[in-house]
């Protein structure tokens, strides 16, 4: 199958299997911030952007992208240096493999408007989920990156 | 202070193993045993043969017989002609893609013969079980003899139990009870995964998810009979380790199948693979006698705990085979005359290893809920009743250890000073309950290499980062032996071939052992100039021990039985803080997964099978689900090295499991004595009234 999408902002094309999951497609192409946790849509490590919603693409076929914009947390990050930077000053990471999708849910929060408190952004981040931290400091770090 | 390794995880740039990208790589998925325990009659490749990319399919017979452990080595690269347990590997496919491999391997055909299995810890070492290993005395590092049960992998006895018996005979009040904890897993995000590579030289390159490198490399020499000169671990960054990143896991298979292709291999379980089929916690039960004379001053206990390791005692790494944190049981209190015995046995269900202060949670669990218990025998309140029994200072604890300094009831005034009640919903109860834990800090073995470059210096470590924060530690800690900005200093991990051995990362001890390698790396450079490689000797270090009391508050329906954490409350002892912010985050995230044993975490191990075989089923804390969190920091210990630090990885995920239960009781009089505390468990107890839940489940199976 031939794909056109946009991908971190730029247009590209690639063939793959029918069958093959869109995390599959963005980690074939050198993108391997995307991480495959759970494997069934559960955990939030391989959130992705699709024209600015959060999906999870472990559970997501690569052919739901044609025509479309999907943004990994490569280019959130370069997108949203506020988010990184709130990251950074809260500390809202350890080991790191939940930390690309709690990366994007910021974005994808961001970009979804409106002023959240700590009980919205918590709600936004359920199906994130993390070992490490126990999370305040990755909520803390989301609602810095909302400047709220 | 910021973490060195935040940027590059934060922008997706942080290479893990399943990142690894080496030309010509392919990859392995593997056919696992859907029965207990089984024989292979026959294998029959072909259909695996004929799908398109498949490069190979391997059974037992064809690769190295040699068995892996972390101590004992009785784990098999594939099973053969036995399989003993669901999920175990059975038949490895190789192929140019891990889709391909994963359809081959299911298209291989296997016939099984089932056979009778031992499922529980109780009736595998009945007399009659069907035995999991012919001769389990015979493996290189097994602790048994043939004189022993068959199904037993370890057994261990403290103190004495003629003294205990004879305590608690004398005793005013004495409680026997009976905890049971279920099977769980450590959680980590990032699934078991590992790649290798072997040049025609037979050098052997591997990248792994694995907090010891250099343990691993011995584990794998041993295994497959190679100089371990000839193997180099390579650094990656480990997504979450919890005690469950320690073993070889897949990588003595991975480098037999890059040796058998000719190809370097990758091998990343999937993570309903890594729930039923990888090292996850032990189950079982603990019985505790404890008694009290009439003032509430304890007279004597005696701990009997049983506990299922599952098909191989490989992934446990202690000499004894057992789990520290049960053989330590009782450690906070003065007590007169106390015993424990630990066994742990072999059954036909996935193998167990650590998981974060192994065996910690579970003794504490028991020790914390039945001193309550006794505190009401005994008429007294749970708080008067641990501070008449913990340690001071110069007191030896009931294993016959005096610690420089003892600051179990500081800690607990620390807690109950910054305890505030917090408000229930309307016709809810109110509950608060109090756990304490210590445990030791001792520092191990590290190697650190420091490298002049101009106004910057180089530090080179073997040590990897799986998220605790070691390399921004050792920075920091360098920084200040040596009087430099950390901004000049770059941390550097390397291969196994680098350095000297280290112990790697485990017991709560990277940011001790780097307290005082800092301190004699720095000294060196002084002395010497660069480049110089120090290698810290961990026995010339004297040990401490530092405590940590949860207070837990919740709410309990009284109709439903349905619980809510409202706050967890945790007191350390400290010392001197490193780094506040990564400190903070180990208290935190230790409080909420002790949080996930008390009341969400199941395997759901039935008929010798996982059922919770996914992250959906099985539920580890979400960010709605997570209770309040305050931490109190009691400072003022003495703490160890230049840097004067305790341990702090291993503490705020132990008491929390004791700590619910007893504010579960203390709000509606139901006695959990199972994890995890449901609602269904609370419902059963108060509809039985005054709670006594858990007895009834006692027979059979796992839970």
């Amino acid at each position: 199958m031939r794909l056109r999408f946009q991908l971190n902002g730029e247009p590209v094309e690639a063939e793959v299997p029918g069958d093959a999951l869109l995390l599959d497609l963005v980690r074939g192409r050198g993108l391997t911030g995307t991480k495959e946790g759970c494997g069934v849509g559960v955990c939030g490590a391989c959130t992705l952007l699709l024209d600015d919603r959060p999906v999870s693409s472990c559970i997501l076929p690569a052919g739901c992208v044609q025509g479309r914009e999907v943004w990994t947390v490569e280019g959130v990050a370069r997108r949203h240096p506020e988010i990184v930077d709130a990251f950074l000053r809260h500390e809202g990471l350890q080991c790191g493999a939940c930390t690309p999708g709690q990366v994007v849910m910021a974005a994808a929060l961001k970009l979804r408007g409106g002023e959240p408190d700590e009980a919205a952004v918590r709600e936004h981040l359920a199906g994130n989920l993390c070992r490490c931290t126990g999370y305040r400091a990755i909520v803390e770090s989301v609602r810095a990156a909302l400047g709220s | 202070m910021a973490r060195i390794d935040a940027l590059a995880k934060l922008t997706g740039r942080a290479v893990y193993a399943a990142d690894v990208d080496l030309p010509g790589l392919c990859h392995a998925a593997v056919a696992r045993s859907p029965f207990p325990h089984a024989r292979v009659v026959a294998v029959d490749p072909g259909p695996a043969r004929e799908v398109p990319g498949v490069i190979g399919v391997f059974t037992a017979a064809d690769l190295s017989p040699g068995r892996y452990g972390r101590r004992v080595r009785d784990i098999p690269l594939l099973a053969g002609p036995e399989a003993r347990f669901a999920g175990e590997r059975v038949v490895a496919v190789v192929a140019e893609s891990r889709i391909v491999a994963e359809r081959a391997a299911a298209r291989v055909r296997i016939e099984y013969e089932e056979l009778p299995a031992a499922l529980g810890a109780e009736e595998a070492l009945a007399p009659t079980a069907p035995a999991v290993h012919e001769a389990a005395w015979s493996y290189p590092g097994a602790v048994v003899t043939p004189d022993d049960p068959p199904n037993l992998q370890s057994r261990v006895l403290h103190g004495s139990p003629e003294d205990a018996e004879r305590a608690l005979a004398g005793s005013a009040h004495v409680v026997d009870r009976t905890y049971r904890l279920a099977a769980g897993h450590q959680g980590y995000l990032e699934p078991q995964a590992c790649a290798a590579r072997v040049d025609p030289d037979g050098r052997v390159h591997v990248w792994m998810a694995n907090k010891s490198p250099y343990r691993l490399r011995h584990q794998l020499a041993e295994c497959l009979e190679l100089d371990p000169e000839l193997i180099e671990i390579h650094p990656v960054t480990i997504g979450g380790d919890f005690g469950g990143k320690g073993s070889p896991m897949d990588a003595p298979l991975c480098v037999e199948l890059a040796r058998r292709t000719g190809r370097p291999v990758m091998l990343v379980e999937r993570y309903h693979e890594d729930l039923t089929s990888a090292n996850p916690r032990h189950s079982g039960r603990v019985r505790v006698r404890v008694g009290c004379d009439g003032e509430g001053r304890l007279t004597g206990f005696h701990v009997d705990a049983l506990f299922d390791g599952g098909a191989y005692a490989g992934f446990k790494p202690l000499p004894t085979v057992t789990l520290h944190g049960l053989e330590e049981v009782g450690s906070s209190y003065r007590v007169p005359a106390a015993a424990v015995e630990v066994r742990i046995c072999y059954t036909h269900t996935v193998p167990r290893g650590h998981m974060r202060s192994p065996g910690a949670p579970e003794a504490v669990f028991a020790f914390e809920s039945a001193l309550d218990e006794l505190a009401h025998e005994a008429g007294l309140d749970p708080v008067e009743i641990r501070r008449r029994n913990l340690l001071a200072d110069g007191e030896p604890n009931p294993w016959g250890t005096t610690w420089v300094e003892a600051r179990g009831r500081a800690t607990l005034e620390a807690a109950l000073d910054a305890y505030r009640p917090l408000a229930v919903p309307p016709g809810w109860r109110h509950g608060r309950g109090i756990a304490v834990y210590d445990r030791p800090t001792r520092p191990g073995r590290a190697s650190l290499r420091l490298v002049p470059d101009g106004d910057r210096l180089i530090v080179e470590t073997g040590l990897p980062e799986q998220g605790g924060g070691a390399h921004t530690v050792l920075r920091q800690g360098l920084a200040r032996a040596l009087g430099m900005e950390p901004d000049r200093i770059e941390v550097r991990q390397v291969s196994t071939a680098g350095l000297p051995p280290d112990d790697g990362v485990g017991g709560s001890r990277v940011t001790a052992t780097l307290s005082v390698a800092v301190a004699r790396a720095a000294e060196a450079l002084r002395a010497e100039g660069g480049p110089v490689t120090v290698t810290l000797d961990p026995a010339t270090v004297p040990p401490v021990t530092s405590y940590c009391v949860q207070v837990a508050q919740v709410a309990v329906d009284p109709g439903s039985g349905q619980v809510r954490v409202l706050e967890l409350l945790t007191a350390v002892d400290v010392a001197e803080v490193v780094n506040r912010d990564a400190h903070r985050l180990q208290i935190e995230g230790g409080a909420v997964m002790g949080y996930g044993l008390a009341c969400l975490e199941d395997l759901l191990l039935e008929d010798g099978r996982v059922w919770a075989a996914n992250l959906g089923e099985f539920r580890i804390p979400s960010p709605v689900d997570v209770p309040g969190l305050r931490t109190v920091l009691v400072p003022g210990g003495r703490g160890i090295g230049v840097l004067g630090v305790k341990a702090v990885g291993e503490l705020a995920n132990v008491p929390t499991a004791a700590a619910i239960a007893n504010a579960v009781a203390d709000a509606v009089g139901v006695r959990v004595r199972d994890l995890p505390i449901t609602a269904e468990r609370v419902h059963r107890g108060l509809a039985g009234g005054e709670g006594e839940v858990g007895e009834e489940e006692a027979q059979g199976g796992e839970r």
